[in-house]
């Protein structure tokens, strides 16, 4: 006769403790970001007969087998790889929807409409002074439009490649972390809570690097992980103990590129890859405007010089410059504005070089290619938009599904709560139980 | 142990989320209704937006043909005004060659209706002279002064260009600006080219005395005054004709503004009507999810365990 039913009664009463303080510790982290569900998984003691013994009852009671982690690594991937999308997709649009604020509300499109406009108003009289002054006046604000149109871009850009940085040192910062955690995990004790806590960090560091770079991860026995960027066969960033370094270039042209320890890594998600093809759209849409910029300066330009002054003197250059950025009125003067013919006299109404410089205008169509310019992107955007919504709400969806899974619920921890502790009640019955017993056998006389 | 009911944190996190979206959707109706329009940036929708750029491109500068034809319309009426004047100065002048022409008057008498056709004459050039509402010349094409030089002797000469020159009306329409002296001025008298002011001025000269028959100069000058009247008639009609153009292309600018603010307002307009009920469709929503939010927030487990 090997059992003791005190100890029966003493482990179930620790098992009981043990299981409430597993549901106190989830129901304390229902809201902790990261925070996986633990259970207990408990375990019978008994001992098996030996030889000659079969008949014995060998009974001691329970134990804590382990804690157990709810977590589901295929959902937890699926978290990663569809937040990455959607952490993609969210970083392109915002970059887009930048790009066709600076373009759109600049008002660039307008501010060609009106140049036009004077030119054409200027054609009801050549020698007006005042329609002449309008013209250098819209001609003026339709430069000072492109340049403010340029610099907002610019800008667009810094912020975006600011971003991008930013983002480079986190994932620096998040793979460093990684290696640290698994150096600890390779060290840590099966089923100890120390481990657990570790597996935690070690997910919430992934989720948080998959935000960046879509990130794949192989797991080795010892719950350590090595992570790739950009694919299964890309550059390795965390490998046990060792963290790769990330780093940036930018190009002349703004455009950034990405490297791991110097090898070139291109990651196919996260807010780093949406940024980059932000930039690489940012880029079409500075040439785009430069365009617009360059047809104005070299239709007006090339009809100014063909013709005569007010005063009578060759044509001057109207636009100097030969970017959106650079574009910039050449003469205040109205009088310079070269409507008449080469050879014509001062002060002469032929308006022949004044055509020509509106045929030429129409030519080129600048206000049609800024036309153009803000559909482009204004399309881009709207494609986009409905991309990243369907991404955002997979992500949210998988998000969600682990959190069911993986979260704690109140009202189930609420009913553990009961449970557990009317176990530790019954324990603490069986030791009275066995202390009534030992008493009675006390009392034989 | 595997649970299959939902974690607190979810069920926190879709009410967040749902709830969210349907306040942002509540938040961009009553954007579009406020602003009156339904796209409030290009991309909510690009082919609209476009289009709705092209029309207020068109717009702004119908505007601008507007003032332009405007301006013509005001410098035809005013070439217009000018050649009835031309016209009552002609029917005086022929009053008195009628006069002259009659053999009852003395050489005196005759040569002081000379002397006021002369005036009639220098009346006839300054109002060839006449400026137009830019203050250039009115009958002189594209000069940029006067459109008749008077020389020593008083004879005037066509200094201005050929042609008015056309301005744009829009829609690929243009107009011929104006009327030169020449086009109403110069006819031909009996096979030869000439010009009324030379003719007015030696008629004047002629019932002076220049010639030797005065009276016969005076039959041949009701002759001239007739075909210059004819002449100017004709210019006049010109006149008329262009103004009517210019009222036609008005016409047809108004229609199309009006077709254009017809297609903005179904292209980029809020649907007001529509708008509201999807409002109020979206608040009921709303205030359904919250109410069932609350609702289930409260329920706990914790509050009935005692």
């Amino acid at each position: 006769m090997a059992s003791d039913l005190l100890s029966i009664g003493k482990s179930g009463a620790v098992a009981a403790r043990v299981a409430l303080d597993v549901t106190a510790q989830n129901i304390t982290n229902a809201s902790t970001d990261g925070y996986i569900r633990r259970s207990v998984l408990l375990r019978e003691v008994a001992a098996s007969g030996g030889i000659g013994r079969v008949g014995d009852v060998s009974l001691s009671g329970v134990t804590l087998d382990r804690v157990v982690r709810n977590a589901d690594m295929f959902r937890q991937s699926e978290v990663r790889r569809t937040g990455a999308d959607a952490a993609r997709a969210n970083a392109e649009v915002s970059g887009l929807q930048n790009i066709e604020d600076a373009l759109d509300q600049s008002g660039v499109y307008d501010a060609i409409v009106g140049f036009e406009g004077a030119l054409q108003q200027l054609a009801s009289d050549p020698t007006d002074a005042s329609l002449r002054a309008s013209v250098v006046e819209l001609a003026r604000t339709m430069t000072r439009t492109l340049n403010i149109a340029a610099s907002s871009l610019e800008q667009v850009g810094e912020g975006l490649r600011f971003e991008a940085a930013d983002g480079v040192g986190q994932i620096d910062l998040l793979a460093t972390e990684l290696a640290r955690v698994n150096l600890r995990l390779a060290r840590a004790a099966d089923a100890s809570s120390d481990q657990t806590m570790l597996l935690d960090q070690r997910d919430h560091l992934l989720e948080q690097l998959s935000r960046y770079v879509d990130v794949t991860t192989t797991f080795a026995a010892d719950d350590t992980v090595a992570v790739r960027i950009g694919g299964a066969s890309g550059p390795v960033l965390v490998n046990g103990g060792t963290a790769g370094n990330f780093a940036m270039t930018t190009a002349a042209d703004g455009t950034i590129s990405f490297t791991l320890d110097g090898n070139p890594a291109t990651p196919q998600g996260g807010s780093l890859a949406g940024k980059a093809l932000a930039l690489a759209k940012l880029k079409d849409v500075q040439d785009g405007l430069d365009a617009v910029a360059n047809s104005v300066i070299g239709a007006i330009n090339a009809a100014q010089t063909g013709g005569v002054a007010l005063d009578g003197s060759a044509g001057q250059a109207m636009f100097s410059g030969t970017t959106a950025a650079d574009i910039a009125l050449a003469f205040d003067d109205g009088g310079m504005i070269a409507t008449a013919p080469a050879g014509a006299a001062a002060d002469s109404r032929d308006q022949t070089n004044l055509g020509a410089m509106r045929a030429a205008l129409a030519t080129a169509d600048p206000a049609g290619k800024a036309d153009s310019l803000i559909f482009e992107i204004s399309s881009a955007v709207q494609g986009r938009t409905v991309t990243r919504d369907a991404l955002d709400s997979i992500a949210n969806t998988a998000k969600i599904t682990l959190s069911a899974q993986a979260g704690v619920s109140l009202d189930n921890e609420a009913a553990n709560l009961l449970r557990f502790q009317q176990a530790f009640q019954a324990s603490g019955r069986i030791m009275q139980v066995a202390n009534e017993i030992f008493d009675s056998i006390l009392q034989i006389r | 142990m595997t649970s299959i009911s939902t974690s607190t944190a979810a069920f926190y996190d879709r009410a967040k989320a749902d709830m969210a979206t349907l306040q942002k959707r509540a938040e961009t109706l009553e954007q579009q209704m406020s602003g009156g329009n339904k796209l409030q940036r290009s991309s909510d929708d690009p082919v609209a937006a476009s289009r709705l750029r092209v029309l207020s491109r068109a717009d702004s500068l119908s505007n601008i043909d507007k003032a332009n034809s405007d301006r013509a319309n005001a410098d035809l009426t005013l070439a217009d005004s000018a050649l009835t004047t031309f016209a009552d100065y002609i029917g005086r002048a022929k009053e008195l060659a009628t006069q002259a022409a009659s053999g009852t008057l003395t050489t005196a008498q005759r040569a002081g209706i000379g002397y006021e056709i002369e005036q009639i004459h220098g009346n006839l050039v300054a109002l060839a002279n006449s400026r137009d509402s830019n203050g250039h010349s009115l009958f002189g094409g594209e000069a940029p002064g006067d459109a008749y030089a008077l020389d020593g002797a008083g004879n005037a000469t066509y200094v201005g260009t050929p042609s008015a020159g056309d301005l744009p009306l829009g829609d690929g329409q243009s107009i011929n600006r104006g009327i030169t002296g020449p086009e109403f001025l110069n006819f031909d008298l009996n096979g030869t080219p000439t010009d009324l002011l030379a003719e007015v001025k030696a008629l004047a000269a002629a019932l002076q005395g220049s010639v030797a028959d005065p009276q016969q100069a005076a039959r041949d000058g009701m002759a001239m005054l007739d075909t210059g009247l004819e002449k100017l008639t004709t210019g006049q009609t010109l006149v008329g004709s262009r103004l009517t153009w210019i009222d036609l292309t008005t016409t047809r600018r108004t229609n199309l503004s009006e077709l254009r603010a017809d297609e903005q307002q179904t292209i980029g307009g809020t649907d007001l009507a529509a708008t509201i009920i999807d409002l109020q469709q979206t608040l009921t929503v709303l205030q359904a999810s919250q109410g069932s939010f609350t609702k289930l927030a409260s329920l706990s487990l914790f509050n009935l365990i005692s």
